[in-house]
This record gives C-alpha cells, sequence and structure tokens, in this order.
C-alpha cells in the first residue's frame, strides 16, 4: 500500500533520516518513534508529499493521494472562521469524496459543535476534527502524528478505535512517543536524527 | 466551473464575510487614496494623463495591499498543509484567481466611482473606459495570485510581494494608463486608437496572466 526505498530528508548539511526502507501493508501498523526534533514528523511529512525527500522514492498504491493518504498532525492548522460542518464540507468538495459529515462527528464525538468556529474549539476539539479530516475518504493509509496529545481519556479511545477501523481497510503510521500508542503498532522504527 | 474550485471561492467568500479583513482594507484604501486625490486638486482641473495615473495608481496600490493576502494567509495561518492534503493546485489557483477577481472588481468600481465623483474628471469613451478597468482588474488579480504564491514560502513575504510586482505589473500599468488617458480624453487630443490597442492589450495581458500562471503556480505551490 505504501513503501519507501532509499529514502532520506536533510536540511542544511544534516540528515534526519537516510536510507530507510520498508513496505506497508494492509493491518500494518507502524510506530515511528525517536526524541524529539529527530525528524518523526518530517518523515510523516514526506510521506504524506506536503515535503519532498531529498533522497529516494515513495510508492502509494492508492488512486490519488488527496484520497487514499489521510493525514492528521498537532501542526496542521484549521480555517479559524469556518466552522466544524464547513470543514468537512470543504475536504469532501476538494477531494471528490462522500461528506459523511455527521457520520464522522458522530465517530469522534464532535457532533455538537457541527456549527461552531474552529476559533472557538479547544485543542482537543481540533485535533477530534483533524482525526475526522484524515479518516473521510477512507484512505488506504492514515499518517497520525502524535495522535493523543491534547486529548482526554475519552478522546484517546477515539483515536484507538479510528486505529482499528483503519487496519480493517489499510495501513497506519503513527509518530509518537508515548507508550500507549505504541501498544497500537504492530511494527517500531526509530528515528535517530 | 465545477464543483471544487467553487469550493474554494466559497470558503474565501465565507473567510471574508466573517473576518471582513480583505473587503474592509481595499475599500477604506480606495476610500483614503480618493479623497487625499480631491483634497490635493481641490481647485485644479485634472488633465487626462494625471487622471489616468491616478487612478492606475490607486487601483495598483489597492491590488497589492490586498490580493496576496489570500495565498499567503495560508501559510501564515498554517492551513496551507490542509489545503495541499484535500486540493489540486489547479483547483486552488482558479479559486483564489475567482475570488481575488470578484475583490478587484468591487475595489475597482468603488474606487472608480468614488474616483470619478470626487475628481470631476470626465468620461469620453465608456466603453473603453469600461474595458480597461476590467482588463486592469483581470490583469492585477492574475499577476498578483501568482505573486501571492511565489512569496507564501518565503520568509519576508509582505518585502517580496513589492519588489516582485514591479516586474509583472510595470507593463500592465503602461497599459492601463494609456488606455485610460484616452478614455479620460474629452478634447479628443489623443491618438484613439492607442486607447483600444491599450484596452485589448490589458484583455490580453489579464488573460496571458492567468493561462501562465495556473503551470507557474502548480510548480510554486506543491513543496
Amino acid at each position: 500500500m505504501l513503501s519507501a526505498s532509499n529514502l532520506g530528508k536533510r536540511f542544511g548539511r544534516r540528515w534526519l533520516f537516510r536510507g530507510l526502507e520498508f513496505e506497508l501493508e494492509r493491518r500494518d501498523r507502524l510506530a515511528v518513534i525517536g526524541r524529539n526534533g529527530a525528524g518523526k514528523s518530517t518523515l510523516l511529512k514526506v510521506l504524506a508529499g506536503l515535503i519532498p525527500p531529498s533522497e529516494g522514492k515513495i510508492r502509494n498504491t492508492g488512486d490519488d493521494p488527496r484520497r487514499s493518504i489521510g493525514y492528521a498532525a498537532l501542526d496542521m492548522a484549521l480555517y479559524p472562521a469556518l466552522t466544524v460542518g464547513e470543514h468537512l464540507e470543504l475536504t469532501a468538495e476538494l477531494r471528490e469524496c462522500e461528506s459523511r459529515t455527521e457520520e464522522l462527528l458522530e465517530e469522534v464525538g464532535l457532533l455538537y459543535a457541527i456549527r461552531q468556529p474552529t476559533s472557538e474549539l479547544s485543542t482537543g476539539m481540533r485535533a477530534r476534527l483533524k482525526l475526522a479530516i484524515a479518516v473521510q475518504s477512507l484512505p488506504t493509509v492514515l499518517l497520525l502524528d502524535e495522535p493523543g496529545a491534547g486529548l482526554d481519556e475519552a478522546g484517546r479511545q477515539v483515536v484507538e478505535r479510528l486505529i482499528e477501523q483503519q487496519s480493517m481497510r489499510g495501513a497506519v503510521v503513527i509518530a509518537t512517543n508515548d507508550p500507549l500508542e505504541r501498544r497500537f503498532a504492530t511494527h517500531e522504527m526509530e528515528i535517530l536524527g | 466551473m465545477n464543483r471544487r474550485i467553487r469550493a474554494i471561492f466559497l470558503k474565501e467568500v465565507r473567510s471574508e464575510m466573517r473576518t471582513k479583513s480583505g473587503l474592509t482594507t481595499t475599500v477604506l484604501f480606495s476610500l483614503f487614496t480618493v479623497v487625499t486625490i480631491s483634497l490635493a486638486t481641490f481647485d485644479l482641473q485634472i488633465s487626462p494623463q494625471l487622471g489616468a495615473g491616478l487612478l492606475c495608481v490607486a487601483l495598483l496600490f489597492a491590488a497589492i495591499v490586498a490580493l496576496p493576502r489570500t495565498l499567503i494567509i495560508e501559510e501564515e495561518q498554517g492551513t496551507g498543509d490542509l489545503l495541499r492534503l484535500v486540493a489540486k493546485s489547479e483547483d486552488v489557483f482558479w479559486g483564489k484567481v475567482l475570488y481575488n477577481l470578484v475583490l478587484m472588481l468591487i475595489t475597482g468600481l468603488v474606487l472608480s466611482l468614488l474616483f470619478l465623483g470626487f475628481t470631476h474628471i470626465g468620461v469620453a469613451h465608456l466603453w473603453l473606459y469600461l474595458v480597461c478597468l476590467f482588463g486592469s482588474c483581470c490583469s492585477f488579480s492574475g499577476a498578483v495570485t501568482l505573486c501571492g504564491a511565489l512569496v507564501a514560502q518565503a520568509s519576508n513575504r509582505s518585502a517580496l510581494v513589492g519588489v516582485l510586482s514591479v516586474p509583472l505589473l510595470l507593463p500592465l500599468t503602461f497599459l492601463a494608463v494609456s488606455g485610460l488617458r484616452v478614455a479620460f480624453d474629452t478634447k479628443f487630443g489623443f491618438n484613439q486608437m492607442n486607447g483600444f490597442i491599450a484596452g485589448g492589450g490589458l484583455v490580453c495581458y489579464g488573460i496571458a496572466s492567468l493561462a501562465g500562471g495556473q503551470y507557474l503556480f502548480a510548480a510554486v505551490w506543491k513543496r
């Protein structure tokens, strides 16, 4: 579903990672671990296509990356003037997939805030909305950067449920140092930075 | 218009209606410019050349102040990544251009009405005036959207927009001034054909900047 060959990324002369090789199939859950600043989030951004690799190749078997890759990260911002519901409508239109607005918001426990602008949401509520956007198109690869950060116990259960559901249809890559999140993983990869 | 372009356009309109940052800036800028010009030229009869130059400068600065923000703001508020993940670059470009065009047409209309009202300058060729105004708005929105895209990922964005705008907007300003001074020429002292050629050139510049802009934008939008 997603494979990387000889993947490397550097900023200036410093290589964050180099020569990464892996292949993810359905039901695979890869935990990317490493100290702060090692390059976990950068690896996820490279896999999502948000930043180009310095060397190597990524192969995604999905038809269109807009639909086949789901990505949620703490540093990804939302439009402050748009409501929760409008975000899901917008992303569905742009991805050309079904919006499933109410179903997804029910799933992440945010249906009550459907008409609330995201500027009024707490960090945890924003994280839930990002998770809903990430899984909206039923992606084959789900990339989660510190998915439990800012979430309460109920929020963490949402993450766990979404990872379980994702495993049924594809692969999951989680960048984390949280032992609770690491236990979902079938494989681990440490970035030394 | 496809649904994806419409979605980007509506996102911009919704954000603008709720924050009113772009429209307020341009309308206030237009008002201040025209009031300043009318105060400075209170007891003077403005010549067609001067009138054309003043209107072009006002349009140009209104465009530079407001238009690149639609793309720069995506990087400033950190929403660029979300858009890159879910949207095709051409949809982002056309959605933003369409929004900028509407904003620029509103600004152009408000600015020209204020300008004509406050300065009492006459319009000899209404159609040429409208073609020049429409052509300027199209060209400004295409060229400035492109400037915004080029500088969006730079660290000193505001300064770069100004620098980058000069080579892109200078030929456009020449054309707009040439067309508008004929449009304002009530004594028919200028070669009217030149005015119409300039008006046509403006429309062509607008089309060229939009057509080429799509491909340039695709190259700079995806990192």
